[in-house]
């Protein structure tokens, strides 16, 4: 407040000091000048009527001559003041208008709406650095899960588009350069419900100068980092930022476990792309990817983390790269942009079974898939898109699996900030062997016909799961299998996938294994429905029935059971 | 030297030479207090007031206060004259008194804001 006004008051000053003038010597012309009465007696004004008749002439409203009629002197002098004043109003006004209109004044007023702004926040919010393709996602992401997020980015022209889409929770904005550490202050880092900080510009040295501005300013708040350099992402991690997500590696991690273990693929998808779903074919989840021959057109970054991930995966790949020596790609590189037939028949496209369009420009990708799909109609085909936009071309020319950078990084992000255990899972889920996998992805199926789960994480403490930990503290035992399945309830059944207790994480827990306060489960269940475990949690008396196996009928003989118990 | 500095000095010990001009002599007899006299100093006061805005340095406030209460003493003082004499009569005693007073009072303020002046003043190292 006070910097609008005293930007108002310090630009008014000229205007205001020439009024005061011109009406203080009006006024005093006006009682200096001597009239006459209709007697015909000479007469002054006093200074009362003085002020009284400059103040309706100056603002042009005119009463007429009072109290008496004018000499012409009199007039002489009033034609004089009338212009003057008529003047140094116009002055005055025209000054305050343009200084409405003026930049500064209008960064002061939005400057100051953000700060009330970041004042009146009562939720918990990320502070999400960067509103590109990512940005978007992750921010519609956040208000899913009614989390208030704020975004800073230096261009208000990305920004002005939140205004059309309607969100639920309106993101604050603030445009003002990233890389400054003031303006992660004044976006309330500091702030008790600031949860974390989300650094996804365009640029991995932006994002760097994010994290550790976050770091030094307030350790405390995690600080989640996109990274596309392996130096860049090094450096990060080495003051300690909590998580670092390269689409690349990521994708690339997702393509070697789709050709090892499409069950285990199937069952990360499910629960990392909880958001917004992949473009990727059914032929794909269902058996994997073919372990023959891939060809990947394109040896950039991303196409170095693709051939890391599957090189001990796949029989033979051959890469495609227009400039092997800048590139650093291997010596068998077949020289050219794959975008051509005969780079193509050179690379062995015939008896390839995946070819992976991996270069940065989206018209090269989708002529590579579309020539490799004509000249072999078996090939699985993996694109990247560059841009959103160009999403739709790629669905249109038939691409198995399709990579959107923007997805896998906001999906990913998603993952951390609102499901911790899955991360965790997923982190451990590797280890499980095929058959595991295909046993488990079998009992998901069977519990919610086929469709994707939903999972949701148990904390056993004292806030968040008060009927169990009362339950416990009677010297009650609960176990893995109680609060996952009910003989009565089969509908809310769930299945544990992970136990965490005091930092050490049991994967797929057995239904005998028994729980203990601030224990944390992981369970998946049936989407779109209530889990008996969610029912449980503040329920005393359905804990009572289920677990204590208190099953009479009569409500009262129940009462006194439960009494008689506790 | 600094023009803007000449021109705000100029004006706040112009305020407190009107002031104690219009203040001085019997405190209730009207032939020692013109009424152009208080004119002149409302008028300077209200300039030196708008001269201070905008400055936020905390003797810029206290100066921006102190002249505020020197506008409103002698805005008042003002108004008791305009209505004692709106019927052509001459100030009485009592009423030129209570006028007076009050820009005694306005003369306190306006000191202040020279003493302020002269601290700051005194405070600029070269």
């Amino acid at each position: 407040m006070s910097d609008i006004f005293f930007l108002i008051l310090r630009r008014m000053r000229v205007p205001l000091i020439l009024l005061i003038s011109v009406y203080a010597i009006a006024t005093l012309g006006m009682t200096l000048i001597p009239g006459v009465t209709p007697d015909g007696e000479p007469w002054h004004m006093s200074f009362f009527h003085a002020f009284y008749f400059v103040s309706f002439m100056g603002t042009t409203i005119g009463f007429g001559e009072i109290p008496y009629e004018f000499t012409d002197t009199q007039r002489a002098w009033v034609l004089v003041c009338i212009y003057t004043s008529v003047i140094s109003w116009l002055y005055g006004i025209g000054n305050l208008l343009r200084l409405v209109q003026d930049d500064t004044f209008r960064n002061a007023v939005a400057e100051r709406a953000f700060r009330l702004n970041i004042k009146r926040i009562d939720l918990p919010f990320y502070i999400i650095c960067g509103y590109g393709e990512t940005g978007q996602l992750i921010t519609r992401g956040l208000v899913e899960l009614n989390i208030q997020t704020i975004i800073i980015d230096h261009d208000p022209e990305r920004t002005s588009s939140l205004e059309l889409e309607n969100l639920t929770l309106a993101p604050i904005v603030l445009n003002a350069d990233i890389t400054e550490a003031q303006n992660l202050i004044t976006a309330g880092l500091n702030h008790e419900k600031c949860r974390g900080v989300i650094a996804v510009t365009e640029n991995d040295h932006t994002n760097l100068k994010i994290a550790v501005a976050s770091k030094l300013v307030n350790p405390g708040v995690p600080v989640i980092c996109r990274s596309e350099i392996q130096d860049e992402a090094d450096n990060m991690a080495s003051f300690g930022t909590d998580a670092i997500i390269n689409p690349y590696l990521t994708f690339g991690r997702r393509l070697s476990l789709l050709t090892q273990n499409p069950a285990l693929y199937r069952i990360q998808n499910w629960f990392i792309n909880q958001h917004s779903a992949e473009h990727i074919h059914q032929r794909v989840t269902q058996s994997g990817l073919p372990s023959g021959k891939w060809i990947i057109c394109g040896y950039g970054r991303f196409g170095k983390a693709v051939e890391h991930f599957i090189r001990n995966d796949v029989n033979d790949i051959v890469v495609v790269e227009a400039d092997p020596e800048g590139k650093n790609a291997p010596d068998t590189a077949v020289i050219g942009r794959g975008t051509e037939a005969k780079t193509l028949r050179e690379a062995g496209i015939e008896d390839a079974s995946v070819i992976v369009a991996a270069s940065d420009d989206d018209a090269n990708n989708l002529s590579i898939l579309i020539t490799a799909q004509q000249l072999n109609k078996e090939i699985y085909t993996i694109g990247r898109v560059s841009s959103e936009a160009n999403h739709m071309l790629f669905v249109r020319a038939r691409c198995d699996y399709i990579m959107r950078r923007s997805q896998v990084v906001a999906n990913e992000t998603l993952t951390v900030i609102s499901r911790p255990l899955v991360t965790r899972f997923i982190q451990y889920s590797s280890s499980l062997t095929r058959t595991a996998t295909e046993e488990l992805i079998k009992d998901i199926c069977l519990l919610t016909d086929n469709e994707a789960p939903v999972t949701w994480r148990l904390v056993i403490d004292e806030k968040q799961a008060p009927a169990l930990v009362r339950l416990l503290r009677n010297d009650g035992s609960l176990t893995v299998g109680d609060v996952c399945s009910n003989k009565s309830l089969h509908r809310e059944a769930s299945i544990p996938l992970l136990l965490l207790r005091g930092g050490m994480s049991h994967l797929l827990p057995d239904s005998e294994a028994p729980l203990f306060e601030n224990d944390e489960l992981l369970l998946c269940g049936r989407r779109g429905r209530q889990l008996l475990a969610q029912k449980l949690i503040y329920n005393n008396e359905l804990v009572d029935t289920m677990i204590n196996n208190n099953r009479h009928h009569i409500p009262l003989l129940r009462w006194l059971h439960r009494r008689k118990s506790s | 030297m600094n023009l803007e500095k000449v021109v705000f000095a100029f004006f706040i010990i112009l305020a407190v030479s009107l002031n104690f001009g219009f203040y001085t002599g019997d405190l209730s007899d009207p032939s020692h207090h013109h009424p152009y006299e208080l004119f002149a100093a409302l008028v300077v006061s209200l300039i030196c007031t708008v001269m201070k805005f905008g400055d936020r340095t905390q003797f810029g406030s206290t100066v921006l206060a102190s002249s505020l209460v020197v506008d409103l003493l002698l805005i008042a003082a003002a108004v008791i004259w305009g209505v004692a004499t709106q019927s052509g009569q001459p100030v009485s005693p009592e009423t030129m008194a209570s006028i007076t007073s009050l820009a005694g009072g306005a003369l306190i303020a306006n000191l202040l804001s020279v003493i302020l002046l002269i601290i700051e003043t005194s405070q600029v190292r070269k």
